[in-house]
């Protein structure tokens, strides 16, 4: 420690004493020094003692200013600032159920899905590997608005959260939705908001499996999208409990499934007509009287309870999220009057360079 | 270098007070508060097995929550505190995975609210859970551990499970004098 400068001192230390306080997800974290969330705050036009959602089991206030100390120590810009505020109303939303999605011995993930013209103005990733490491967008604003969460709700793992398993999702899967890629309309627009519209979604699964097709071509596409989906993920829209799964299909299958005219809701209508689970052999009956127990029932309910998006970059794997017991909610995402300037202030400080090409094959 | 605390600052919740525990459970009406996971009812219905033979003047009576997630509604919240009202005493259960531990805390919580004494039943591993819930809502809910746990349905092997030990515990939860901190007596000036 003695070769450690002061400012590096003051660092670990600050860094120890979050993390005893439980305000980390257990990496380092930028303290969110005054100056910090200060300049954090230019990205948002409300003001900072502005309770922006109310959380947990006391109805814990999320301010506009804790909001911004939660974006420092995750390392968001303050151009992020917009959509962490539709992310906490879209937490906020009891149809979100994070209540208990939160604290289930399911370990559920935050699952988010941007879509609409912020992506490209963030660089928010939707293709090769958007829902993995490496994107700035992707991976700050997602563990900002897991910290934040957990900070106002104070919940813990082993204490209120009583994840069984935990999740290294949680904090960390979110992705824009690949829009020019697809051949279908926006995951947005489909839940009622204009193509011209930022949004942010909401969903909360435990699990996603990853697939691809034996041909790449719509019928094996579609069967794969039944056949890969394991029994345990059952899902029925309804008031208690929203349970639902959502394929996320990629540009190249996408396409393929619109090459037969399907659109998203014929794509659901399919999956609903023709998935089934076995049932269990002991099981008496529940609707049939005497007669012969059923060996397999629906597996959903309803069209509802199936979700499409379009995310991903070349190849032909495929994945499926569920069950979710969370949502989905969509929240229009609002920018201040002089979102455009600051985005080109801090524009250099997310740029890749990461394989330069430039000149090689020239 | 001054910091912004990222949490939230409720912490200072006010201590509020238990009800008065009942003498004796003898001839009193004792609610059955089912939260809604499958095996509340099994394990509710072996407690009252239980104290049906130590208490023949005892009167049983149900409230089911139909699906779990429905205590969340303001008309739910409503009828478990007209339902406990009538009440003399009320056992809950149970607190067998996070969410539903929280809800279980919710409803003992209703409970007390309504004026009656309650206790939940909790599977031993969420103590901790049920702690910290009850604590952040400044009010010592009184708990039972069981060693039935999540999700055991098997009624016979409930009843087994549920030894003259547990229902020894059950009946002091619910008739042990209230301590200061469960009164929250004011801190003497």
């Amino acid at each position: 420690m003695s070769e450690q400068s002061e400012t590096e001192q003051s660092l670990d230390e600050i860094n120890k004493s979050l993390y005893s306080e439980g305000m980390t997800d257990g990496l380092p974290v930028i303290p969110p020094t005054d100056e910090r969330v200060e300049e954090m705050l230019r990205g948002i036009d409300r003001p900072r003692d502005d309770v922006v959602a109310r959380l947990g089991n006391n109805e814990n206030a999320l301010t506009v200013e804790t909001l911004a100390a939660n974006a420092v120590m995750a390392g968001c810009l303050p151009t992020y600032m917009p959509v962490l505020e539709a992310g906490v109303r879209a937490l906020a939303d009891p149809d979100s159920n994070s209540i208990q999605f939160s604290v289930s011995t399911g370990s559920w993930a935050y699952q988010w899905i941007v879509n609409g013209p912020v992506r490209e103005k963030l660089d928010i990733e939707s293709s090769s590997g958007a829902f993995g490491p490496s994107f700035h967008a992707n991976q700050t604003i997602a563990r900002a608005l897991g910290m934040a969460y957990r900070n106002t709700a104070k919940i813990y793992p082993g204490e209120k959260d009583m994840g069984v398993m935990g999740n290294p999702a949680k904090f960390y899967m979110l992705a824009a939705e690949n829009e020019e890629a697809s051949p279908w309309e926006p995951y947005h627009v489909t839940h009622g908001y204009d193509a011209d519209d930022s949004t942010i979604s909401l969903a909360g699964p435990n699990s996603w499996v990853q697939w691809l097709p034996s041909e790449n071509e719509g019928e094996h596409v579609l069967r794969g999208m039944i056949r890969n989906t394991p029994e345990s993920m059952r899902a029925s829209s309804g008031e208690d409990l929203n349970a639902t799964i959502t394929h996320v299909i990629n540009p190249y299958n996408a396409e393929e499934l619109e090459k037969e005219d399907l659109t998203k809701e014929e794509i659901k209508e399919y999956i609903v007509e023709n998935s089934y689970r076995t049932t269990d052999e002991y099981a008496p009956a529940r609707h049939s009287g005497d007669g012969i127990p059923p060996r397999q029932v629906k597996q959903y309910q309803d069209t509802d309870a199936v979700k499409v998006a379009c995310i991903g970059g070349p190849g032909r794997v495929n994945a499926i999220f569920g069950t979710s017991i969370g949502g989905p909610v969509t929240k229009k995402i609002h920018f201040p009057d002089n979102f455009d300037e600051l985005l080109e202030e801090y524009a250099d400080d997310v740029e890749r360079n990461w394989v330069p090409t430039e000149g090689f094959y020239e | 270098m001054g910091l912004i605390t990222p949490g939230s600052e409720s912490d200072e919740t006010e201590q509020l007070p238990l009800v008065p525990r009942v003498d004796s459970l003898d001839g009193k009406t004792i609610g059955l508060y089912d939260n809604g996971k499958p095996a509340a009812e099994p394990l509710l219905t072996a407690v009252k097995e239980k104290l049906a033979d130590r208490y023949p003047d005892a009167e049983f009576t149900w409230y089911h929550v139909e699906h779990l997630n429905q205590i969340k509604n303001d008309d739910e919240q409503d009828a478990v505190k007209e339902w406990a009202a009538d009440v003399d005493t009320a056992i809950g259960a149970i607190g067998d995975c996070g969410s539903c531990t929280k809800f279980l805390a919710w409803g003992i919580e209703l409970i007390e609210d309504a004026g009656t004494p309650g206790v939940g039943l909790i599977d031993e591993g969420f103590e901790l859970d049920y702690q910290s819930n009850a604590i952040e809502r400044g009010r010592a809910l009184r708990y039972k551990k069981t060693p039935v746990r999540c999700e055991t349905t098997d009624l016979d092997r409930v009843r087994d499970e549920v030894s003259e030990d547990v229902v020894d515990g059950i009946v002091d939860e619910l008739t042990r004098e209230l301590n200061e901190k469960e009164r929250a007596d004011p801190v003497p000036q």
